[in-house]
């Protein structure tokens, strides 16, 4: 991976000097650096109950922080020939893990096959819904932060591979279909420790109509867990395979059925937006059918928002449910200690990646000017028993519970 | 009295009328365009279509970012407040997927360059129309 990312970097470079080269020839820029920020401050969490809005951030107990919606974003585009061009997009924010790999979001190539093909390799911003190429720029959609219900989920945030689009304009709209394929990772925070993912493959097609006032969206993507990294995970897996049959008989099973290694994930959503003159609204659901049961979840969303002016009042209800029950161990009484220990550990390790919890938000934001928004909001989270998958904690859940979390931050952006 | 309160009247009309001049979208007078559909107009104005027929590419210039003309541009033309274009063109610069039209800083700015390059287009007061350029589409801005 690392190779890669130096690859591209050298690559980027050379086609940055070839391009320098041609656009001495030309009065039009080739070069465009362009960025974007968000300066927040979010009061969050609990003593016992750590918040995050994105896996990769550190958990917030209570209190007021600046790092946990903060984002910095620097791009720069180079017209290289008339149908080839670069982008390299490096942003600066809370992560559990602070390296290159993290850092460089995009450094990939397009190329315009026809007028309506475009195809483009390296790395690029995963296109699974509506926000999730841009979640980091708060100035290009309407709320405070991403919806956590919706887009927790989805850790990842970029891929290494190639993408093909297709767009034209057909009779109800302007359709576009994209299919791409390569490998992906992220390094996360969950309450076993810090955690690195690794999938591949990864592919993945969506679809959208794009009418005058309308947006339909539909998408399928999968996954297949390379690799992961995590300590506890290990010692857990490692202690469940080695244990003698004589003492757990089904110890090597619940070690099959919890772990991720060569497990298969499959996304499936669907999206709706609507906007006309003041109102707007935005719908998402999705699906996640995966044979690692921790992923297995379904969620959704809708946004609906009026315009005042500059200002746009919104509510968002959001829901995200795990699909599989908790892992309920049938203990032998005569086991000894450490097993009956053990089996406590697998049922708590497993049943705190479950979730099941709802936010209802209220938010607004101002248009300050052409490149900059102000927004806030609130959220109310309602979280039941073993549900508490988003948060950081202790130990699971025990009983249902709730969280207020509330936000202000100014986005902009400069180009 | 009534004479000069009828003279005001008429005054403010043709004020009221001058400052609702329509927008009209122009090429350079050889270019093989001649005339563009409203949804060719949006299209190329948001990102989405790089080139008409043969002719390619379609380069689409904006007026400034803060102009009047620029905000009942696209107001009158696809019903849109200007708040959400700005959002819509963030989303599209900072996904890698296009880079807005450039800008230039008022209405003869855009003959100007429009005159250098016949596979410019741009948008201007009609009251600055002249024959370096030529109408391909009209804005109505008048209520109807």
């Amino acid at each position: 991976m690392q190779r890669f990312i130096s690859n591209s970097l050298i690559g980027f470079t050379l086609l940055c000097v070839t391009g320098e080269l041609t656009a001495q020839e030309s009065k039009e820029p080739r070069f465009r650096l362009s960025g974007f920020g968000t300066l927040d401050v979010t009061a969050a969490g609990t003593k016992q109950i750590g918040y995050h809005n994105e896996f990769s951030h550190a958990p917030q107990y209570g209190g007021v922080s600046i790092f946990s919606g903060s984002v910095g974003g620097l791009q720069l585009d180079a017209d290289l020939l008339p149908k080839l061009s670069a982008t390299i997009q490096g942003v600066a924010k809370e992560r559990t893990k602070h390296d290159m790999f993290n850092f460089l979001d995009w450094a990939f190539l397009r190329y315009q096959v026809t007028p309506n093909t475009t195809i483009r390799a390296g790395r690029m911003g995963i296109d699974l819904f509506m926000l999730s190429e841009y979640r980091n720029v708060g100035f290009a959609y309407l709320w405070a932060r991403p919806v956590v219900e919706f887009y927790m989920p989805i850790s990842l945030s970029h891929f290494d591979g190639f993408d093909i689009k297709y767009s034209r304009r057909i009779a109800p709209g302007f359709f576009e279909f994209k299919a791409y394929g390569g490998q992906t990772g992220s390094d996360i925070t969950v309450s076993r420790g810090d955690l690195s993912l690794r999938e591949r493959p990864f592919f993945g097609a969506n679809a959208s109509l794009e009418t005058d006032h309308w947006k339909f969206r539909l998408t399928f993507a999968s996954a297949e867990v390379h690799a992961i990294r995590n300590q506890p995970y290990h010692q857990l897996f490692n202690a469940l395979n080695n244990i003698p049959a004589a003492l757990w008989p089904q110890a090597a099973e619940v070690a099959g059925h919890i772990s991720a290694e060569g497990k298969q994930s499959s996304y499936y959503s669907a999206g709706i937006a609507y906007d006309k003159n003041a109102w707007v609204m935005q719908s998402e659901f999705a699906w996640f059918d995966s044979k690692w049961p921790s992923v297995n979840l379904t969620n959704g969303y809708l946004s609906i928002g009026r315009r005042f002016g500059p200002v746009t009042w919104y509510s968002i209800g959001s829901y995200a449910k795990s699909l599989n029950s908790p892992l309920n161990i049938l203990t032998d009484p005569a086991a000894p200690a450490n097993i009956a220990r053990l089996q406590d550990i697998t049922e708590t390790a497993f049943n705190r990646t479950l979730i099941d919890q709802n936010t209802f938000s209220l938010g607004a934001r101002w248009d300050l000017n052409h490149q900059t928004a102000l927004k806030a909001q609130w959220d109310h989270t309602w979280i039941r028993k073993n549900g508490g998958g988003f948060l950081i904690t202790q130990e699971p859940l025990t009983q249902d519970t709730s969280l207020d979390t509330f936000s202000v931050n100014l986005n902009f952006i400069f180009k | 009295m009534m004479k000069y309160w009828i003279a005001i009247f008429v005054l403010l009309l043709l004020i009221s009328t001058q400052a609702q001049a329509d927008i009209v979208v122009v090429v350079h007078p050889s270019s093989r365009l001649k005339h563009l559909t409203q949804q060719q107009v949006i299209d190329i104005y948001m990102g989405r279509i790089h080139s008409v027929g043969d002719i390619d590419p379609v380069i689409p210039y904006d007026q400034p970012q803060d102009s009047e003309i620029r905000e009942n541009f696209y107001q009158f033309l696809m019903g849109r407040p200007i708040a959400f274009i700005n959002a819509y063109w963030a989303r599209l610069l900072f996904t890698g997927r296009a880079s807005p039209p450039r800008q230039v800083t008022d209405n003869m700015s855009i003959i100007d360059i429009v005159e250098k390059n016949p596979n410019i287009i741009g948008y201007i007061d009609e009251r600055n129309l002249n024959d370096r350029v030529s109408v391909v589409f009209r804005v109505v801005t008048r209520a109807q």
